[in-house]
């Protein structure tokens, strides 16, 4: 453990340690108050709990003098609880004094604890053993370095002071706000990218005006040495006075523009190391130790083995460790199932063990240890029975996990790994013959969305043992663009192993399916197309595919893509209340563009492609040989652009789309076309003037145009025919294949 | 819909014995501890158990209500105005995969998602012609909240419940139970109510 670390780490064990001290003497004055007779059972119990707690704190911190103590005082307590002592006035004193002992250490402690301390301590312990050995309350040493009289609890403040409570709430808040920043900061990124493309336009502006400079000097010296003075030569020289400063503009615009981008960048840079630094507090201010995830267990564990007739005791080491909230939170209920299981299924019942040579008592250790590269491992581990390989192994046989050789074929390494697969039917029966039910696949899910990993081993009568690595705080999520036709979709890049390019030769199919090979592995090969539901791909195959690589270890699968974009950081929103669950789509995404995308849920795609049939991939050979036409569809409204779209692909065309007529017009400069459907009414330049302009254009005089309008008067009828359209449609009576009818008669 | 303000009044002078009165009379109650006597009490729980046997009952004929109508494919098409929370225009839509074909996608309206339907598709209706699908009505209810795509918003209109006909033959079968009914000039009322909180609209689909 390094320096920081510790620091950091003991500096949450102090305020930890007030907390239960302050319990603990609460505890104390009820045990006072309360009336003689029989003690209040669930005050003493309480004051164990705590006191227990601390104990753990303090081995994690490595103070063990206060352990010491802490020990001792459990022991009194434990004795209290059994009723072998009684709560005597003397006795509270003791213990009361014991607490301002350890008060008084923990204010001067630093790091390393002083000598006399400890050596106190040491002696305050003994004398505490020696009263819980029913001796009766030992005349309190004076080696305490406790005062006579000292409130604990009057003191304990200080060593808390500087930390507040606050609600959770509050808190999950200010980092849902602070993630919400990764927003501006994307945003940023796309204004710089916005402002360096125009940037670039105007360069090449100017470009052509310097470029023309001599041109501009020579008509200048030319109209000025003109002979005979004419209203046209005065015309000129106007006319070359104004060119001048359109290239001086021009020049002055280009030097702005960079001195603009160039601020742009600076505070892009600096909103964004804003950002990363709110969000890193924020995350810290919402670290919690492992003792908020743990704290009830030990009572729990003890309860569940009470049940089942078995005595179990659960030690957690390292619960002082600090992590992210939401990481404990996600953590809770397979932590509970996992301890469960260990009861029910991996300790043996006393007879049993003892048996076995065990002690009567089963243990379940959860021990917590800090990982380089703010990482934390979590080990849970019982020394029960351990599970059987071969009916493990049975059992997969018999859900069809595996086939029986594949099974055979398995080192005992690789058999645990088996108890945290649940294909859908199967699981049922690797719950039943394994005992570790569902909930082990819902673990690894959980650690392995958080960004951690799980894995178990075991050996048959040896025990049972988890290890997790898990990421001290989550990590803003990245995601890796992907298009796939028009579509973006984002898959996270925590569930990305890969990205491939693949040859067509390199594709094998192998029991009806396509694979590939990744070293030395073959995974199947699926069109994410399909596997969304997406339609047919329109364009064939070609020589080569990309595809993104998903899973992990045994499980991957090869997905198809059109395109992989870059990776970038995301920040997960919902699909809105009305869509609360959708198959294979974790949630959305807000480009820095505006622009909403999808993000993948990577489970469900892996499940899906599993789950899907297979499909010849389309001959792509035949339909290459065919130029196929291509036709512009120019369209304002998004919903009609796209229908038109997906009927003319349905149709086999190529098609392009362009939002108005302005921008029809520009496709069609810049690209080559068969054919053009076009709507009336749209803004900057409606169908009956892009008509004209491409009638207009000697080059497109050929070019077919279809109008597509809600207009249809006869007026407006003529007026299309008037400026050269082939063909009028009106929307009103628009169908498929009065649309395809009359492009098939134009091509 | 919000009522012009009525021109201010002159500000009476304050009534300071009539302040201190009432602020006396506060006091007397809050030290009864709030509990009326005996008598008034039963009296209080019988007038409040009738007024809210009242409210069970079906709503009288006549009774009036307010519609935002809305045009899709030429038809007329009514949501009541209380469950509409805002209309915005259609500039950009993403579509989600693996979702019924009546959700045609989800929009950003001012940092929140909200999904899209289709009513043709959700009704199965042949879609006529070629539309603009350029508006979204937003209907809002506890917990939920949906698009309805529209041509274009026509504006509101009162309408009487008792001139509704039932639906069209044609309309009553797959998810009829969504239409309240035919006004006598055609448009469709929509049960809006009932589409945002049946549980049948929400998706919810795992793989498998």
């Amino acid at each position: 453990m390094d320096e920081a670390f510790r620091r950091k780490l003991f500096a949450t064990f102090k305020i930890e340690a007030a907390e239960h001290i302050e319990a603990v003497a609460a505890g104390l004055r009820e045990l006072r108050g309360a009336p003689g007779g029989a003690p209040p059972a669930e005050v003493i119990e309480r004051l164990f709990r705590e006191i227990h707690s601390m104990k753990g704190a303090a081995r994690t911190v490595n103070m063990t003098h206060i352990e010491g103590v802490c020990r001792a005082m459990e022991n009194i307590f434990a004795a209290l609880k059994r009723q072998e002592i009684q709560p005597a006035p003397e006795l509270l004193a003791v213990l009361q004094q014991a607490l301002a002992s350890l008060v008084r250490t923990l204010q001067d402690t630093g790091l390393e604890p002083e000598p006399a301390h400890v050596a106190s301590l040491r002696d305050l312990a003994e004398a505490l053993d020696e009263t819980a050995g029913g001796r009766g309350p030992a005349a309190a040493r004076e080696t305490a370095p406790a005062g006579e009289g000292v409130s604990p609890a009057a003191d304990v403040s200080s060593l808390t002071a500087g930390t507040i409570r606050i609600g959770k709430e509050r808190l999950d808040r200010l980092l849902l706000q602070a993630e919400e920043m990764i927003a501006a900061k994307l945003v940023l990124g796309q204004h710089l990218a916005d402002l360096r493309q125009l940037g670039s336009a105007v360069a090449a502006m100017k470009k052509g005006w310097d470029r023309l400079g001599r041109d501009r000097k020579a008509a200048a010296r030319f109209f000025l040495t003109v002979e005979k003075e004419s209203s046209a030569a005065a015309s000129m020289r106007r006319l070359l006075q104004l060119l001048e400063e359109q290239a001086a503009a021009a020049a002055g615009l280009h030097h702005r523009l960079a001195e603009a981008a160039a601020a742009a960048e600076r505070d892009r840079r600096s909103v964004a190391a804003l950002v990363d630094n709110l969000l890193e507090d924020a995350k810290s201010a919402s670290m919690q130790p492992f003792s908020a995830l743990t704290g009830q267990m030990p009572g729990m564990v003890e309860e569940l083995g009470r049940q089942e007739g078995k005595e179990v005791e659960l030690r957690i080491r390292g619960a002082a460790i600090e992590i992210d909230r939401r990481i404990l939170e996600e953590l809770k209920d397979p932590f509970v199932h996992l301890l469960r299981n260990a009861v029910d299924h991996g300790i043996e019942p006393p007879a049993a063990r003892r048996e076995a040579g065990k002690p009567p008592a089963g243990r379940i250790t959860i021990d917590v240890q800090p990982l380089a590269g703010k990482k934390i491992a979590v080990r849970v581990e019982d020394d029960g029975a351990g599970l059987d390989p071969e009916r493990i192994r049975s059992g997969a046989v018999a859900g069809g996990l595996l086939t029986a050789e594949k099974a055979a074929a398995l080192s005992p390494e690789e058999i645990p790994a088996l108890i945290f697969r649940s294909g859908l039917s199967t699981s049922r029966i690797v719950t039943d013959i394994s005992g570790r039910g569902l909930g082990l696949a819902i673990l690894q899910d959980k650690v392995e969305k958080l960004g951690g990993a799980v894995s178990c081993q075991s050996t048959l009568g040896g025990g049972t043992r988890f290890l997790m690595t898990l990421p001290l705080s989550l990590a803003t999520l990245r995601g890796v663009l992907v298009r796939i036709g028009e579509g973006l979709f984002v898959i996270p890049s925590l569930t990305l192993e890969r990205v491939v390019r693949v040859r067509r030769e390199e594709i094998r199919t192998v029991e009806n399916r396509e694979t590939i090979s990744l070293a030395g592995q073959s995974l199947p090969l699926v069109p994410l197309r399909d596997v969304l539901e997406l339609g047919p791909d329109p364009a064939p195959r070609g020589k080569s595919v990309r595809a993104v690589v998903l899973g992990s270890g045994r499980e991957r699968i090869a997905f198809i893509v059109d395109e992989v974009r870059q990776e970038q950081e995301i920040l997960i929103k919902d699909l809105g209340l009305q869509l609360q669950r959708v198959r294979n789509v974790a949630g959305s995404t807000i480009l820095g563009s505006g622009q909403v995308v999808p993000v993948l849920n990577a489970a469900d795609l892996m499940k899906s492609a599993r789950r899907r049939e297979w499909t010849p991939p389309p001959a792509a050979a035949a339909v290459e040989e065919v130029r196929r036409k291509s036709i512009l569809v120019v369209e304002d409204s998004i919903t009609a652009r796209s229908l038109l779209k997906s009927i003319l692909e349905g149709a086999g065309y190529l098609v392009t789309t362009a939002v108005d007529g302005l921008d029809g017009l520009t496709a069609i400069r810049s690209g080559h076309f068969d054919l053009v459907v076009s709507d009336v009414d749209m803004p900057r330049m409606n169908g009956f003037e892009l008509t004209a302009r491409i009638r207009g254009d000697r080059r497109f005089a050929e070019l077919p145009v279809i109008l597509v309008t809600a207009l249809e008067s006869q007026e407006d009828r003529e007026r299309g025919i008037d400026v050269g359209a082939d063909a009028y449609i009106v929307k009103s009576s628009f169908d498929q294949s009065n649309l395809l009818g009359t492009i098939g008669r134009l091509l | 819909m919000r009522k012009p303000k009525a021109g201010r009044p002159e500000k009476p002078p304050v009534d300071w014995q009539e302040m201190h009165r009432r602020l006396e009379a506060a006091r007397e109650r809050l030290a009864r501890g709030w509990s009326p006597p005996p008598g008034e009490r039963q009296r209080l729980l019988a007038a409040r158990a009738r007024a809210l046997a009242q409210e069970a009952a079906p709503p009288k004929a006549g009774h009036e209500i307010e519609m935002v109508e809305l045009l899709l494919d030429r038809e007329r098409y009514g949501v009541e105005s209380p469950l509409v929370n805002e209309v915005v225009p259609l500039r950009e839509h993403t579509p989600i995969p693996c979702t019924p074909a009546f959700v045609l996608g989800i929009v950003n309206i001012r940092g929140r998602i909200v999904s899209l339907l289709d009513l043709k598709k959700f009704f199965g209706l042949p879609e006529k012609g070629l539309a603009d699908r350029n508006r979204v009505v937003v209907l809002r209810g506890e917990g939920m909240e949906f698009g309805l795509l529209a041509d274009a918003v026509l504006g509101t209109r009162r309408l009487l419940l008792e001139e509704l006909q039932p639906g069209l033959p044609t309309l009553t079968g797959v998810r009829g139970e969504y239409l309240k009914g035919i006004a006598a000039d055609g448009a469709i009322l929509l049960d809006a109510r009932k589409m945002l909180t049946d549980r049948a609209m929400v998706v919810r689909e795992e793989v498998g």
